[in-house]
């Protein structure tokens, strides 16, 4: 390493690396302003998770109250519930949405018919860019009580029709695979990409030795994008507290409440009487336990499997 | 390099956080320029349907020429939920705008956290205004210790929805208008089960709803309190001196809500109901799902409303009919009170821009700005007819206030209107439907809204609202028991009625109480 720092001219600077590699760094210049503006200078205004904020007062004139808004939070009468429908919808959305984004991107990349792969990728991509106000309508005219194309099916074969939106039952089911309809396209686009990177010569050979699809699926295909799943199941692990508060907002009622109601959903009925601080805690409290989870899975991965974030 | 690399990286983060509360400061206050003074206004768009006013729209240099005023306007959401989250933000960040429209329960919270200014004397300098907007009841609406914190117009015309029922299922059922909560029922019965538009198929329903609430219609949200009046517990709140209190706290509100189930255990009820939207459920009565809805004057009867109804059933109608009547005799479509729409201004507004928004207000109730704000240009939005602003003869009807491009010229309207007699007159014209050639008017039907029975509780929207939890306990619990989830007996009630008592129910009460009779509000 000696001999190669000597090497290096005494007058090369920070700025001639910079003007060298010009390019590269302006690429990093916009995320970079991006992560300072929008995640970094937001964390000086986290702390009043703990005081009683007061909008003329401001951030720093703020009076310190500890850990109240935490204890609000703890204390609600439905902390657990909302803990509970918040982690079962994120781990169901888990065991859901990603195996069935690497099935689809599996198969789209084992597809030999052009046409019906890019058919397939653009009408399983499109559910992605609707907003969950034009998803809700279109959950309505499938699954409505009294009219829905569901519904009627089922009537038509002699049962009785099921209220699914409103129905403790069947929400959360709604929930979870409106929620894989909707980005089970989008999520495949990272395991396609993984799966381009596969060496081709490995299926070759394995078909010369006579492996089936099942097999090259199981025996490449999967060792080869085994990263990849680690990287997305560890970013989600990341979020677990955060569950699409669009979708919960849109779908859920009254009646559902009891497995419809979220961390978020509650901490928006929150903001609307003006708690920012507490809002600012139940945050904070997401983004504490999303680190811990990340940090522990990470480790478990790497443990396990060789493979891991970092 | 590493060294210079991370300097760098603690240069770029230090001013970067030097320069965010530039950012995050509100606008300077430029009311020292001397050119002209700058206003921001957040207002509620009259449709929100249209766009904003066009940049070139006459109302801005008029504005500018006459008063000096450089407005800049800003539309609020269109729901009152993203509306208070938005004041709310902007609160938050100290980056109110100098006029802003804002809910009571947010600007309660405004005005307890000193962010909005006391404009008591404003009303003297705006003494048209004042007359026709400003009366003793909107003073009062905005007054908290002797100090009036906003600037109260009259919102939503009062009693303005009623009972509507198909008279074409009627005659075709050889049924008549019912009255009672049981002929009421035996009719809904009817049009679910008797097929009352007589296609052979089974698929329309006695009564038609969806969840509508707010904090003086809690628990299943005015769509259903007709039958909760029928009882005699229409509304969140009971404001008699005699029988003051919460009326899910009442013995009668387990009767009405038995009721409503069993309309749901019959099946009469859209079961679509729980999960319509307002859109769904204004699509649904024009698709001839039900026979038998609340619904307001407008949404029911103004000629774009009422279009794809008419098409669709050119032999079809609605009539008003009373609320139904209860076991004892209580009837009522459902509560009214007094609605107001709150300007705030900011607190730290310059006197100088106080007086341009207070002179901004009075030109707006003056005769040019209440007819330009209201209908646009005479001759190019609308032309006079007795007096009254009239979409017919404009030279182009796209233009006219009526038309897609008219309409977004009329976007302050609200901030002129008071209800009064030209306003309704010309909002709701009488025309002849397109298909059928009916005579209609929206006007006609309000007034027939007006005239039935309804339940006063003036003051009930300034009633302290219950806390999240509480709110959550109440709207869920309702549905649940209507939805068969918890089951509905009186045990099971009382149980329901104490626990809710614990979670600070009664304590909600009280708090009404202190507020109802601090301001007079009971009768």
């Amino acid at each position: 390493m000696k001999p190669e720092k000597r090497l290096i001219p005494a007058t090369s600077t920070l700025w001639r690396e910079i003007k060298r590699h010009r390019a590269i760094y302006l690429l990093l210049l916009i995320p970079m302003v991006y992560f300072i503006v929008f995640k970094y200078i937001p964390i000086w205004n986290g702390q009043i998770a703990f005081k009683k904020f007061m909008p003329r007062q401001g951030v720093v004139g703020s009076p310190w109250i500890g850990f109240a808004n935490f204890s609000e939070f703890f204390n609600s009468f439905y902390f657990w519930e909302l803990l509970r429908n918040t982690l079962m919808y994120s781990v169901g959305k888990l065991l859901i949405s990603v195996p069935l984004s690497i099935i689809l991107a599996i198969n789209l990349y084992e597809c030999r018919l052009p046409f019906l792969r890019k058919t397939v990728q653009t009408l399983t991509y499109l559910p992605h860019f609707l907003s969950w106000v034009i998803m809700y309508g279109i959950l309505l005219v499938l699954l409505a009580p009294g009219d829905g194309l569901i519904n009627d099916i089922i009537k038509f074969f002699g049962g009785r029709g099921i209220d699914f939106l409103t129905n403790v039952r069947t929400f959360p089911w709604v929930v979870l695979f409106s929620d894989a309809w909707k980005e089970m396209g989008w999520g495949a686009i990272i395991f396609i990409a993984a799966l381009m990177g596969v060496d081709p010569t490995l299926f070759e050979a394995a078909m010369v030795e006579g492996a089936n699809s099942w097999q090259r699926v199981r025996y490449i295909t999967m060792p080869s994008i085994q990263p990849v799943i680690i990287l997305v199941v560890l970013l989600r692990l990341g979020k677990i507290l955060s569950v699409g508060f669009n979708q919960m907002y849109m779908l859920y009622s009254p009646s559902v409440y009891s497995v419809g109601d979220i961390i978020d959903t509650w901490v928006f009925r929150g903001l609307q009487e003006g708690k920012f601080a507490l809002a600012t805690a139940v945050g904070l409290f997401k983004g504490v336990m999303g680190l811990v989870l990340v940090i522990i899975s990470n480790r478990m991965a790497k443990r396990i499997s060789g493979s891991s974030l970092y | 390099m590493k060294k210079r690399l991370f300097t760098v990286l603690v240069v770029l983060l230090l001013t970067a956080a030097l320069a965010a509360p530039v950012f995050a400061q509100s606008a300077a206050d430029s009311g020292k320029a001397s050119g002209p003074i700058d206003i921001e206004l957040w207002y509620g768009a009259a449709m929100t349907e249209a766009g904003p006013p066009p940049s070139d729209w006459v109302g801005y240099s008029v504005i500018k020429d006459k008063l000096n005023i450089n407005l800049k306007l800003t539309a609020l959401p269109s729901s009152e939920a993203d509306q208070d989250v938005k004041i709310s933000a902007a609160s938050a960040g100290d980056n109110l705008p100098d006029l802003f429209m804002v809910r009571r329960e947010v600007w309660l919270r405004l005005v307890e956290q000193g962010l909005v200014a006391p404009v008591d004397d404003m009303y003297a300098k705006m003494p048209t205004r004042t007359s026709v907007q400003y009366d003793e009841d909107s003073r009062a609406f905005t007054t908290i210790d002797g100090v009036s914190y906003g600037l109260a117009s009259p919102g939503s015309i009062q009693k303005n929805e009623g009972v509507l029922i198909r008279k074409d299922w009627l005659d075709k059922l050889g049924l008549s208008v019912p009255k009672t909560t049981e002929e009421f029922m035996a009719v809904m019965k009817a049009f679910t089960f008797n097929d009352p538009d007589g296609n052979g198929k089974n698929d329309t329903y006695g009564y038609g709803a969806f969840l509508e609430l707010n904090n003086y219609e809690e628990g299943l949200g005015r769509r259903l309190d007709p039958w909760f009046g029928a009882f005699g517990v229409p509304g969140t709140w009971n404001l008699t001196k005699a029988d003051f209190g919460l009326n899910v706290r009442k013995p009668a509100y387990f009767d009405a809500l038995s009721f409503v189930k069993s309309m749901v255990d019959a099946g009469v009820i859209d079961p679509n109901w729980l999960s319509y939207k307002k859109d769904d459920f204004r699509a649904a009565w024009k698709q001839g799902r039900f026979g038998i809805m609340r619904e307001q004057n407008a949404a029911y009867a103004a000629t774009s409303n009422y279009a794809p109804f008419d098409k669709n059933f050119p032999d079809g109608g609605f009539v008003v009919a009373d609320p139904p009547m209860g076991p004892n005799g209580d009837a009522a479509v459902g509560v009214y009170t007094r609605a107001f729409r709150i300007y705030a201004l900011r607190d730290t507004i310059s006197a100088e821009k106080k007086d341009a928004i207070a002179r901004l207000l009075e030109w707006m109730s003056s005769d040019e700005g209440y007819f330009l704000i209201g209908w646009g240009v005479e001759g190019v939005n609308y032309t006079l007819k007795d007096g009254i602003p009239v979409a017919d003869g404009v030279p182009d009807p796209e233009y006219a206030f009526t038309g897609p491009k008219g309409q977004p010229v009329t976007q302050l309207r609200n901030l002129v209107f008071y209800n009064g007699k030209v306003e309704l007159s010309s909002r709701y014209p009488t025309y002849v439907t397109a298909t059928s050639g009916k005579t209609m008017s929206a006007l006609d039907v309000l007034r027939d809204f007006q005239s039935r029975s309804w339940v006063p509780t003036i003051g009930a929207d300034t009633l302290p609202p219950p806390g999240t939890d509480l709110k959550r306990f109440y709207e869920q619990s309702v549905a649940e028991f209507i939805t068969g989830r918890r089951v509905l007996n009186r045990a099971n009630w009382s149980s329901w009625v104490a626990e809710f008592d614990k979670l600070g129910g009664k304590a909600w009460e009280d708090a009404g109480r202190e507020v109802a009779v601090k301001n007079g509000l009971l009768r």
